[in-house]
């Protein structure tokens, strides 16, 4: 059974931030711009900017494995999902629509905490890399004693 | 790039990014509400719930944060190693000090604390090259002082008038007005310490539209934490936490209140305060009382506000304590002045009730506690002798009123009264006539009602 949690990380207006690491195991993070999935949950698909992704494309390369933080900015609510690495690909433009929607409803979201639209829209966007990963685990990280609790 | 010229991301307005790995190199990400700046070379991270992270660490030291500029939202990324976890000294207790105001604000106290300040090293600062493109908002130069300012001058004209003020509602109407004037402090609030009663009462404010008389408990939200502990606190990025706090605290008071038909008086604040300076009034090792600072720019107070607050602070707690003294002096060896006769108007309906002292006009809450008994007292000699002048010194004296021997603060209390009387209830007001003298003067058929 899917968990609710995550069924909404595929919503719009999330923050979402991935986490890898290097063969020596040295962490990185990096701001993602959109999650999607085709197949139920079975892998999602997390669209990074190619411009501020190089460590985290090469982490990828070496150790497949990903760690996916979707956040709700105004509850906190937030979910991570782990998970394997199945390919990487330059996104298609067809996809540009779905990502510059997603920024804009970023932007809204920031924006009811104060941070001016047109910041938010100036995040590097475009081109992104689509990296899709095999769901394996799903944990509750919204800050608070439960955090790190298995979802899934 | 060091830390200091992007200590702007440091003040926790936008939430940073953690990123650390296990020993078998699986990646965990997460948030943090703060990273707190040390020095030029390390960072702390306050640690309260952070399980994976924490048992991360424990295997491998290296981890990743990014942290955001609040102004330009530019990125920078930290590499760092783990030094150690601190349990005790002065970094935990300036850091617990924020958590505990922080719960208590939301109310969780004792729920939500720290339990140890991690210290890293910072091995790297990059910034996120690409991060934002050119239509960025036009970024202001990083500076965490905010350039040439005229505090050396505010801070000589606080001074003098503190310092001739004759009383204490002109002296804390100055301190007030010239933070406002001369450091752009447009909100600020000062609380007395009522030791008798344990808790704060709002004597003065500007730029709220009202409060004096709210009161605070000890330990309770940041004004709270701040008279507890005795040491300054100041809180940048206050916006999510605080909005939220502030809701539950109104919450969790209106369920303390007991009886619903005693409104509490609503605590004085900005409901989308995103920045608070507040700093303990001390005269020696005594708490004269507590001065906070709000802004809605989550970027209002800087360390060189901090130290400027501090040492008009300490001005303030020595001017009060001097007002204070001349009044209880010269009390001494004043006659009750002459009476005279009431005027009519206007009928209000003024209910006491003797179990907590508090007074009532046609219904509304007016003032309660050791105010609300000198009020009665002075209206009740207005309606069975028709007495307006009144002395210091006779409420001094009298002991009905329940007033310690030593630190009264009657002054207090009575500045208290006439404020709450010109806010609520302008038909009957205190004038000063004179040094430790005031008359009644009442503009209104009041029906006085005992219960």
């Amino acid at each position: 059974m899917i968990p609710e949690r995550l069924r909404k990380c595929v919503q719009s207006g999330l923050s979402i931030i991935v986490g890898t690491a290097d063969a020596e195991h040295v962490p990185s993070c990096c701001r993602g711009l959109a999650l999607k999935t085709s197949d139920d949950f079975e892998t999602v698909t997390v669209y990074l900017p190619a411009a501020t992704s190089h460590e985290t494309m090469a982490n990828i390369a070496t150790t497949r494995r990903l760690a996916v933080l979707c956040s709700e900015v105004s509850t906190h609510e937030t979910t991570q999902i782990k998970g394997v690495t199945r390919g990487v690909r330059l996104a298609p433009s067809a996809d540009e629509v779905f990502v510059r929607e997603r920024l804009e409803a970023f932007a809204e979201s920031l924006a009811s905490l104060g941070l001016p639209r047109h910041v938010t829209r100036s995040l590097a966007h475009w081109p992104a890399f689509a990296v899709d990963l095999t769901v394996e685990e799903v944990f509750d990280q919204t800050p608070g004693p439960n955090a790190g609790n298995p979802l899934k | 790039m060091t830390l200091s010229e992007i200590s702007r991301c440091f003040h926790g307005v936008i939430p940073s990014i953690i990123a650390s790995s296990d020993r078998h190199g699986v990646p965990n990400v997460t948030y943090l509400s703060q990273v707190h700046l040390l020095d030029e070379r390390h960072v702390v991270l306050s640690r309260q719930f952070f399980n994976k992270t924490s048992r991360n660490i424990a295997e491998n030291p290296q981890v990743c944060i990014e942290v955001y500029d609040p102004v330009t939202f530019e990125a920078w990324r930290l590499r760092l190693r783990f030094l150690r976890t601190e349990t005790s000294g002065p970094l935990f207790e300036s850091m617990a000090m924020r958590i505990q105001a922080i719960a208590s604000h939301t109310g969780m106290s004792g729920v939500f604390r720290l339990i140890g300040a991690d210290v890293f090293e910072v091995l790297r600062v990059e910034r996120v090259d690409g991060y934002l493109t050119g239509a960025a908002s036009p970024a202001e130069p990083l500076s965490p002082t905010g350039g040439y300012r005229t505090e050396l001058r505010g801070l000589q004209l606080v001074s003098e008038r503190i310092n001739r003020a004759e009383d204490l509602e002109t002296l804390l109407a100055a301190a007030l007005d010239a933070l406002a004037v001369y450091f752009g402090f447009e909100h600020t609030i000062v609380l007395l310490n009522d030791e008798a009663a344990g808790r704060l009462v709002t004597i003065s404010c500007r730029g709220y539209g009202g409060g004096v008389g709210a009161e605070v408990a000890f330990g309770e939200g940041l004004i709270g934490t701040v008279a507890a502990e005795r040491r300054v606190l100041r809180m940048t990025g206050l916006e999510a936490s605080l909005q939220y706090g502030r809701a539950v605290r109104r919450e969790i008071l209106s369920g303390e209140g007991g009886r619903t038909i005693r409104p509490e008086i609503p605590l004085p604040g900005l409901a989308d305060a995103q920045s608070a300076l507040v700093i303990p009034l001390t005269v020696g090792e005594r708490l004269t009382g507590v001065l906070a600072a709000e802004s809605r720019d989550p970027l209002a107070f800087g360390e060189w506000d901090e130290a400027y607050l501090g040492i008009i602070g300490n001005q303030i707690a020595l001017g009060i304590d001097r007002v204070m003294q001349e009044e209880s002096e010269l009390d001494a060896g004043l006659a009750p002045p002459p009476r005279a006769l009431p005027a009519r108007m206007r009928r209000h309906t003024l209910t006491y009730y003797r179990d907590d002292d508090s007074i009532f006009f046609d219904g509304e809450y007016l003032i309660r506690n050791v105010p609300g008994r000198i009020l009665w007292k002075l209206l009740a000699e207005w309606k069975r002798e028709g007495r307006t002048a009144f002395t210091n010194r006779e409420l001094r004296l009298d002991r009905s009123l329940g007033l310690p021997d030593l630190k009264d603060n009657l002054e207090t209390r009575l500045i208290l009264l006439r404020s709450r009387l010109r806010e609520k209830f302008p038909a009957v007001q205190l004038t000063p006539t004179g040094r430790g003298r005031f008359s009644l003067v009442v503009n209104a058929e009041l029906e006085l009602v005992e219960r």
